[in-house]
Protein backbone atom coordinates (compact mmCIF):
# COMPACT_ATOMS: atom_id res chain seq x y z
CA UNK A 1 0.00 0.00 0.00
CA UNK A 2 1.42 3.59 -0.62
CA UNK A 3 1.53 6.28 1.67
CA UNK A 4 -1.38 7.82 0.28
CA UNK A 5 -3.71 5.10 0.25
CA UNK A 6 -2.25 4.54 4.26
CA UNK A 7 -3.24 7.44 5.38
CA UNK A 8 -6.61 7.24 3.84
CA UNK A 9 -7.23 3.94 5.08
CA UNK A 10 -6.12 5.34 8.71
CA UNK A 11 -8.67 8.33 8.04
CA UNK A 12 -11.48 5.43 7.05
CA UNK A 13 -10.74 3.90 9.50
CA UNK A 14 -11.06 6.97 12.32
CA UNK A 15 -14.30 7.37 10.79
CA UNK A 16 -15.82 4.28 11.64
CA UNK A 17 -14.28 4.33 15.25
CA UNK A 18 -16.71 5.79 17.85
CA UNK A 19 -15.24 9.14 20.32
CA UNK A 20 -12.04 7.72 21.95
CA UNK A 21 -11.75 4.38 19.95
CA UNK A 22 -9.09 2.57 19.72
CA UNK A 23 -6.72 1.43 16.70
CA UNK A 24 -4.76 -1.29 17.36
CA UNK A 25 -1.96 -1.64 14.36
CA UNK A 26 0.00 -5.18 14.15
CA UNK A 27 2.42 -6.01 11.94
CA UNK A 28 5.66 -7.96 11.42
CA UNK A 29 8.29 -5.32 10.61
CA UNK A 30 11.83 -6.14 8.86
CA UNK A 31 15.14 -6.84 10.78
CA UNK A 32 17.22 -9.52 9.36
CA UNK A 33 14.92 -12.44 11.15
CA UNK A 34 16.93 -15.18 12.83
CA UNK A 35 16.43 -18.52 11.06
CA UNK A 36 17.29 -21.04 13.81
CA UNK A 37 16.69 -25.00 14.44
CA UNK A 38 14.20 -25.98 17.83
CA UNK A 39 13.72 -28.63 18.99
CA UNK A 40 12.86 -30.47 22.61
CA UNK A 41 16.51 -29.91 23.72
CA UNK A 42 16.93 -26.35 22.89
CA UNK A 43 17.32 -24.03 20.08
CA UNK A 44 20.03 -23.29 17.95
CA UNK A 45 20.62 -19.80 15.45
CA UNK A 46 21.68 -20.78 12.10
CA UNK A 47 21.72 -17.60 10.81
CA UNK A 48 19.42 -14.50 9.49
CA UNK A 49 17.64 -13.44 6.98
CA UNK A 50 18.21 -10.58 4.58
CA UNK A 51 16.23 -7.43 4.22
CA UNK A 52 14.81 -7.03 0.62
CA UNK A 53 14.17 -3.47 -0.67
CA UNK A 54 10.32 -3.68 -0.97
CA UNK A 55 9.77 -4.84 2.53
CA UNK A 56 11.77 -2.39 3.70
CA UNK A 57 10.02 0.55 1.92
CA UNK A 58 6.87 -1.02 3.08
CA UNK A 59 8.24 -0.54 6.64
CA UNK A 60 8.99 2.97 5.82
CA UNK A 61 6.06 3.72 4.58
CA UNK A 62 4.11 2.49 7.34
CA UNK A 63 6.05 3.93 9.90
CA UNK A 64 5.29 7.45 7.57
CA UNK A 65 1.96 7.34 7.44
CA UNK A 66 1.48 6.60 11.19
CA UNK A 67 3.71 9.68 11.77
CA UNK A 68 1.61 11.71 9.82
CA UNK A 69 -1.79 10.94 11.03
CA UNK A 70 -0.38 11.29 14.84
CA UNK A 71 0.57 15.12 13.64
CA UNK A 72 -2.64 15.42 12.21
CA UNK A 73 -4.00 14.80 15.47
CA UNK A 74 -6.38 12.28 14.31
CA UNK A 75 -4.75 9.28 16.94
CA UNK A 76 -2.33 9.40 19.88
CA UNK A 77 -0.10 6.49 20.48
CA UNK A 78 -0.88 5.01 23.69
CA UNK A 79 1.11 2.07 24.13
CA UNK A 80 3.70 -0.09 21.98
CA UNK A 81 5.83 -3.20 22.05
CA UNK A 82 7.59 -5.67 20.58
CA UNK A 83 6.97 -9.60 20.21
CA UNK A 84 8.89 -12.51 18.83
CA UNK A 85 6.68 -14.86 15.70
CA UNK A 86 7.57 -17.84 15.07
CA UNK A 87 6.83 -19.92 11.66
CA UNK A 88 7.66 -23.48 11.97
CA UNK A 89 8.34 -25.93 9.10
CA UNK A 90 9.08 -29.62 9.83
CA UNK A 91 12.19 -29.49 7.27
CA UNK A 92 14.35 -27.30 6.04
CA UNK A 93 13.59 -27.80 2.52
CA UNK A 94 9.92 -27.04 3.07
CA UNK A 95 11.01 -23.58 4.54
CA UNK A 96 13.15 -22.83 1.87
CA UNK A 97 10.04 -23.36 -0.80
CA UNK A 98 7.95 -21.38 1.67
CA UNK A 99 10.31 -18.21 1.60
CA UNK A 100 10.79 -18.62 -2.41
CA UNK A 101 6.85 -18.79 -3.23
CA UNK A 102 5.73 -15.87 -0.64
CA UNK A 103 8.89 -13.91 0.68
CA UNK A 104 10.64 -13.58 -2.41
CA UNK A 105 10.49 -9.65 -2.27
CA UNK A 106 10.48 -9.61 1.36
CA UNK A 107 13.05 -11.87 2.86
CA UNK A 108 15.84 -13.82 1.09
CA UNK A 109 17.84 -16.67 2.69
CA UNK A 110 21.75 -17.08 1.54
CA UNK A 111 22.71 -20.30 0.30
CA UNK A 112 25.32 -20.38 3.64
CA UNK A 113 22.52 -20.06 6.04
CA UNK A 114 20.78 -22.30 4.15
CA UNK A 115 23.65 -24.86 4.47
CA UNK A 116 23.70 -24.09 8.15
CA UNK A 117 20.41 -24.79 8.91
CA UNK A 118 20.23 -27.80 6.84
CA UNK A 119 23.34 -28.87 8.98
CA UNK A 120 21.98 -27.99 12.71
CA UNK A 121 18.74 -29.89 12.04
CA UNK A 122 20.33 -33.10 10.78
CA UNK A 123 22.15 -33.37 13.81
CA UNK A 124 19.43 -32.42 16.28
CA UNK A 125 17.27 -34.36 17.66
CA UNK A 126 14.25 -36.44 15.82
CA UNK A 127 11.65 -33.76 17.29
CA UNK A 128 13.74 -31.23 15.65
CA UNK A 129 11.87 -28.45 13.76
CA UNK A 130 12.96 -25.15 11.53
CA UNK A 131 11.66 -22.04 12.57
CA UNK A 132 12.16 -17.99 11.52
CA UNK A 133 11.74 -15.61 14.73
CA UNK A 134 9.78 -12.77 12.93
CA UNK A 135 10.31 -9.15 14.90
CA UNK A 136 6.42 -7.93 15.34
CA UNK A 137 5.33 -4.03 16.24
CA UNK A 138 2.10 -3.50 18.12
CA UNK A 139 0.63 -0.19 18.74
CA UNK A 140 -2.33 0.61 20.53
CA UNK A 141 -3.47 4.14 18.89
CA UNK A 142 -6.53 6.41 20.40
CA UNK A 143 -9.04 8.52 18.09
CA UNK A 144 -8.58 12.07 18.85
CA UNK B 1 3.63 -25.06 8.32
CA UNK B 2 2.64 -23.64 11.50
CA UNK B 3 1.99 -20.03 12.86
CA UNK B 4 2.91 -19.13 16.38
CA UNK B 5 1.93 -22.14 17.96
CA UNK B 6 2.98 -20.61 21.21
CA UNK B 7 0.28 -18.16 20.98
CA UNK B 8 2.14 -15.13 21.83
CA UNK B 9 0.30 -12.79 19.37
CA UNK B 10 -2.66 -13.83 21.09
CA UNK B 11 -1.34 -13.13 25.00
CA UNK B 12 0.10 -9.96 23.64
CA UNK B 13 -2.76 -8.68 21.57
CA UNK B 14 -5.23 -9.29 24.40
CA UNK B 15 -2.61 -7.57 27.46
CA UNK B 16 -3.41 -4.09 25.05
CA UNK B 17 -6.96 -4.11 24.28
CA UNK B 18 -9.55 -5.45 25.93
CA UNK B 19 -12.01 -6.52 23.46
CA UNK B 20 -15.31 -7.76 26.19
CA UNK B 21 -18.15 -6.54 25.14
CA UNK B 22 -16.84 -4.20 22.32
CA UNK B 23 -17.55 -3.89 18.75
CA UNK B 24 -14.75 -4.83 16.53
CA UNK B 25 -13.88 -4.23 13.13
CA UNK B 26 -10.85 -6.36 11.73
CA UNK B 27 -9.00 -4.03 8.40
CA UNK B 28 -7.39 -6.98 6.27
CA UNK B 29 -8.16 -10.13 7.74
CA UNK B 30 -7.56 -12.63 5.14
CA UNK B 31 -7.92 -15.97 6.12
CA UNK B 32 -9.53 -15.13 9.83
CA UNK B 33 -6.51 -16.16 11.60
CA UNK B 34 -5.97 -13.49 14.19
CA UNK B 35 -10.17 -12.94 14.36
CA UNK B 36 -10.97 -16.09 15.83
CA UNK B 37 -8.30 -15.04 18.76
CA UNK B 38 -10.37 -12.48 19.51
CA UNK B 39 -13.72 -12.38 18.67
CA UNK B 40 -15.06 -15.05 20.80
CA UNK B 41 -14.98 -12.11 23.81
CA UNK B 42 -16.13 -9.73 21.85
CA UNK B 43 -19.90 -8.47 21.32
CA UNK B 44 -19.78 -8.00 17.65
CA UNK B 45 -16.69 -8.93 15.34
CA UNK B 46 -16.79 -8.12 11.72
CA UNK B 47 -13.67 -8.72 9.34
CA UNK B 48 -12.62 -7.11 6.01
CA UNK B 49 -10.57 -8.08 3.07
CA UNK B 50 -10.58 -7.27 -0.52
CA UNK B 51 -9.33 -10.78 -1.19
CA UNK B 52 -12.06 -13.17 -2.35
CA UNK B 53 -10.07 -16.36 -1.73
CA UNK B 54 -9.10 -15.17 1.82
CA UNK B 55 -12.83 -14.48 2.60
CA UNK B 56 -13.69 -17.97 1.40
CA UNK B 57 -11.33 -19.39 3.89
CA UNK B 58 -12.67 -17.41 6.62
CA UNK B 59 -15.85 -18.28 6.17
CA UNK B 60 -15.51 -22.07 5.92
CA UNK B 61 -13.64 -22.04 8.69
CA UNK B 62 -16.32 -19.99 10.50
CA UNK B 63 -19.19 -23.16 10.65
CA UNK B 64 -16.22 -24.67 12.94
CA UNK B 65 -15.83 -21.80 15.08
CA UNK B 66 -20.00 -21.62 15.22
CA UNK B 67 -19.96 -25.37 16.44
CA UNK B 68 -17.30 -24.47 19.27
CA UNK B 69 -19.10 -21.59 20.37
CA UNK B 70 -22.44 -23.89 20.78
CA UNK B 71 -20.16 -26.05 23.19
CA UNK B 72 -19.54 -22.99 25.18
CA UNK B 73 -22.16 -20.56 25.87
CA UNK B 74 -19.59 -17.92 26.60
CA UNK B 75 -18.16 -18.27 23.30
CA UNK B 76 -21.46 -17.03 21.45
CA UNK B 77 -20.22 -13.84 19.28
CA UNK B 78 -22.00 -12.89 16.08
CA UNK B 79 -18.62 -12.33 13.49
CA UNK B 80 -19.14 -11.00 9.84
CA UNK B 81 -16.99 -11.25 6.83
CA UNK B 82 -16.89 -8.89 4.17
CA UNK B 83 -15.49 -8.19 0.99
CA UNK B 84 -14.41 -4.55 0.87
CA UNK B 85 -11.28 -2.52 0.66
CA UNK B 86 -9.86 -0.04 3.66
CA UNK B 87 -9.77 2.78 0.95
CA UNK B 88 -13.56 2.77 1.29
CA UNK B 89 -15.02 0.82 4.36
CA UNK B 90 -18.85 0.52 4.08
CA UNK B 91 -19.54 0.79 7.44
CA UNK B 92 -21.31 4.18 8.85
CA UNK B 93 -19.48 6.31 11.14
CA UNK B 94 -18.87 5.91 14.83
CA UNK B 95 -19.91 2.18 14.72
CA UNK B 96 -16.83 0.26 16.18
CA UNK B 97 -14.75 0.61 20.03
CA UNK B 98 -11.78 -0.94 18.38
CA UNK B 99 -10.38 -1.39 15.03
CA UNK B 100 -7.37 -4.08 14.61
CA UNK B 101 -4.85 -3.68 11.42
CA UNK B 102 -4.16 -6.82 11.57
CA UNK B 103 -0.68 -7.49 9.49
CA UNK B 104 -2.22 -4.87 6.73
CA UNK B 105 -0.85 -1.35 7.07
Amino acid sequence: MQHESMVHALDEIRRTLKPNGILIDLRPVESNWSVEVSSSTGQQVAGRLNDMPMGLADDEAAFHAMREVESRGWYIKEKEDEFAFFYYWDTPSEMKEFMEAEWEDFEKMEDEVYLKVKSLWSQANADARVRVRVKMLITRWKKL
Amino acid sequence: MQKDPEGFERKILHGFVDVKDKHVLEVGCGEGRLTWKYAGASSLTVGFDPDHDALRVARADMITHLHESARDKSRGTPVHFANASASNIPFSKETFDIAILAWSL
